[in-house]
């Protein structure tokens, strides 16, 4: 166990190193070869830029990407916690009800949602927001001074929503899919003749088996929220790590560009490396 | 009479039918894959609508609520919206098919340079490759790479093009791996059939099948993939539905309609676009790959 550990420890970081030296090629690629730009990645001045470019009470670089990683964490939570729970949850139930085939039925409304631009969606819950409720509807419009900071949640819901949908249809489907592929096997025919019930052939059986590959899909959406974040937030005007990258790759700062990258690449590795852990012991059980 | 030697003409003719016959859901999806495009690709068109000068708010705006005449209203230069949506939607789309078409091509050319190999780990550079940067969200490189020039549409379709290659590289390799599997290619084996022969007309075009299956699935995913480029000006100066409502977000309250409408009729076009996606798949039995963008 210790040894596999330090395996997982050091492929996380050999991924991480791997991300940052991506970026690094992707920036001297884009704003260099592409872009025309003198300031090469190589070059120490290219990342002398002031955090206050962008945020003008910001300190350093370092500071911004962890406030803004604060405000991030709060949408990453609600979309990546609702993906696993109505993937996990209703794709379990899909599976168990596979016969009435519920998982296309549970999954219609996400699917529905997911063609809505989530740019789209921000920018008219900011309309509806203003014109119904009476009050501006980007987030960066009210600040809460006392009590419960409850609009940072509603802000954060709602640029959740868009992300969500799509990638919990998706989690929702590849959960059942693999559980009704395991269920479709010789042995599970070989359990109903022998006269065994339906759900515990389900969960005593199907499930078990399944689980270690249900598992293996736990960071599987987590990449797409991230990227997909990063357009929304920039669209409601949200002090998040996306509209921080994106400000960025406007501006040019090699720094913010590679902070964002990295803090992202971390969240997804740390992800990966509790999904590897987790489907390792799993299979130990 | 009985031994009349059957018309070969005949053969032919009903080898053909058969093969529509095959074919027949493949062929009636295209109808309504038509039908949009026509719809879409019917629109007044300008050839150089840019919305720079189209969205510009002049001192005295002309611009009007959503009526009979003008559906989704008019911009600030009294310019309709409706058409003007329509042109977007119809650029999106050109966009997503090329992309996607360069994309799934590019994706099986390079797997066919490794598929070819005989040993059991012919596709490992491949997949060590495209498993290199999956810490890092697709959309970001593409964001990277698209804004970092300055916001070219060009570098955006470069940029969708090689992650669909990377992403779908070793999704490819795999159906290839599963295709060696089956018994008949191991009857082929036994009948003395050699690999390439067996890779040329066995396995190939069922990968091809399945690819033309991601290429209409991956359009609906495409066109967002350009409009949110477009909403963050990572485009260039290109009428798309995301700079339109980047434009009208920043008119909420004197021009609502701006970033409402044309945002409608992009659902409406990608909840069908999705739809005819995931019938197309599910006739060419597609199956499932991982969710990249």
């Amino acid at each position: 166990m210790v040894k596999f550990l330090l395996q997982r420890i050091l492929a996380f970081l050999a991924r991480v190193v791997g991300a940052g030296v991506i970026v690094l090629l992707l920036l001297e690629l884009s704003y260099c070869v592409f872009g025309g730009s003198d300031q090469h990645i190589w070059q120490p001045e290219a990342y002398q830029d002031e955090a206050s470019v962008i945020a003008y009470d910001a300190t350093d670089w370092r500071g911004l990407v962890s406030e803004r990683v604060v405000s991030s964490a709060r949408v990453w939570l609600i979309a990546y916690g609702s993906v696993l729970l109505v993937g996990y949850g209703w794709g379990i139930l899909a599976a168990r009800l596979r016969r009435v085939k519920l998982g296309a039925l549970l999954a219609l409304p996400f699917s529905l949602f997911a063609c809505v631009p989530g740019f789209w969606f921000v920018v008219a819950v900011a309309i509806y927001s203003y014109f119904v409720w009476q009050r501006p509807g980007f987030a960066d419009e009210v600040v809460v001074q006392s009590g419960p900071d409850l609009m940072s949640w509603w802000y954060a819901s709602i640029i959740a929503l868009p992300v969500l949908a799509p990638a919990a249809a998706w989690q929702l489907r590849a959960v059942s899919s693999l559980i009704e592929k395991e269920a479709g096997r010789p042995f599970v025919k070989g359990l109903y003749t022998v006269g065994h019930r339906d759900d515990t052939i389900f969960y005593g059986n199907v499930y078990r088996q399944a689980r270690p590959a249900v598992l293996g899909l736990l960071d599987q959406a987590l990449p797409f929220i991230l990227g997909g974040l990063v357009v929304v937030e920039w669209g409601f005007r949200y002090d998040g790590l996306g509209s921080l990258f994106v400000d960025c790759v406007k501006g040019g700062y090699y720094t913010g560009i590679l902070m964002c990258s990295v803090v992202v690449a971390v969240v997804i590795g740390l992800v990966t490396f509790g999904r590897e852990l987790l489907v390792k012991l799993t299979s130990v059980e | 009479m009985g031994n009349r030697r059957s018309s070969k003409t005949l053969g032919v003719g009903l080898e053909i039918l058969a093969k529509i016959w095959r074919l027949r859901l493949v062929l009636l999806l295209v109808i309504p894959y038509l039908v949009l495009s026509g719809w879409l690709f019917t629109a007044t068109r300008h050839d150089d609508v840019r919305p720079g000068e189209v969205f510009t708010v002049p001192d005295h705006p002309l611009w009007e609520k959503p009526s009979e005449e003008h559906r989704f209203g008019t911009t600030g230069t009294g310019a309709d919206l409706y058409k003007l949506s329509r042109i977007a939607m119809a650029n999106s789309v050109s966009v997503a098919v090329v992309s996607s078409g360069v994309g799934v091509a590019l994706t099986l050319l390079v797997v066919m340079l490794f598929a070819f190999n005989a040993g059991a780990n012919r596709f490992r550079l491949l997949k060590i490759i495209s498993r290199a940067g999956f810490l890092l969200p697709s959309f970001m490189v593409i964001v990277i790479l698209a804004g970092g020039a300055g916001g070219s549409l060009m570098l955006a379709m470069i940029a969708m093009t090689l992650v669909i290659a990377l992403a779908l590289a070793p999704v490819t390799a795999r159906w290839f791996e599963e295709g060696e599997e089956g018994p008949d290619i191991l009857a082929g084996y036994a009948l003395g059939l050699t690999r390439q022969e067996i890779v040329r007309s066995r396995i190939v075009p069922v990968v091809i099948r399945r690819l033309l299956g991601v290429f209409a699935r991956m359009i609906p995913v495409l066109v967002m993939a350009e409009m949110s480029l477009s909403f963050l000006g990572f485009t260039g100066e290109h009428i798309s539905v995301g700079a339109m409502v980047a434009y009208g977000r920043d008119l909420i309250i004197e021009a609502p309609w701006m970033a409402l409408y044309p945002g409608m009729m992009a659902t409406i076009v990608v909840a069908v676009l999705s739809l005819l996606g995931t019938l197309t798949a599910g006739v060419l039995r597609t199956g499932r790959y991982p969710r990249f963008l």
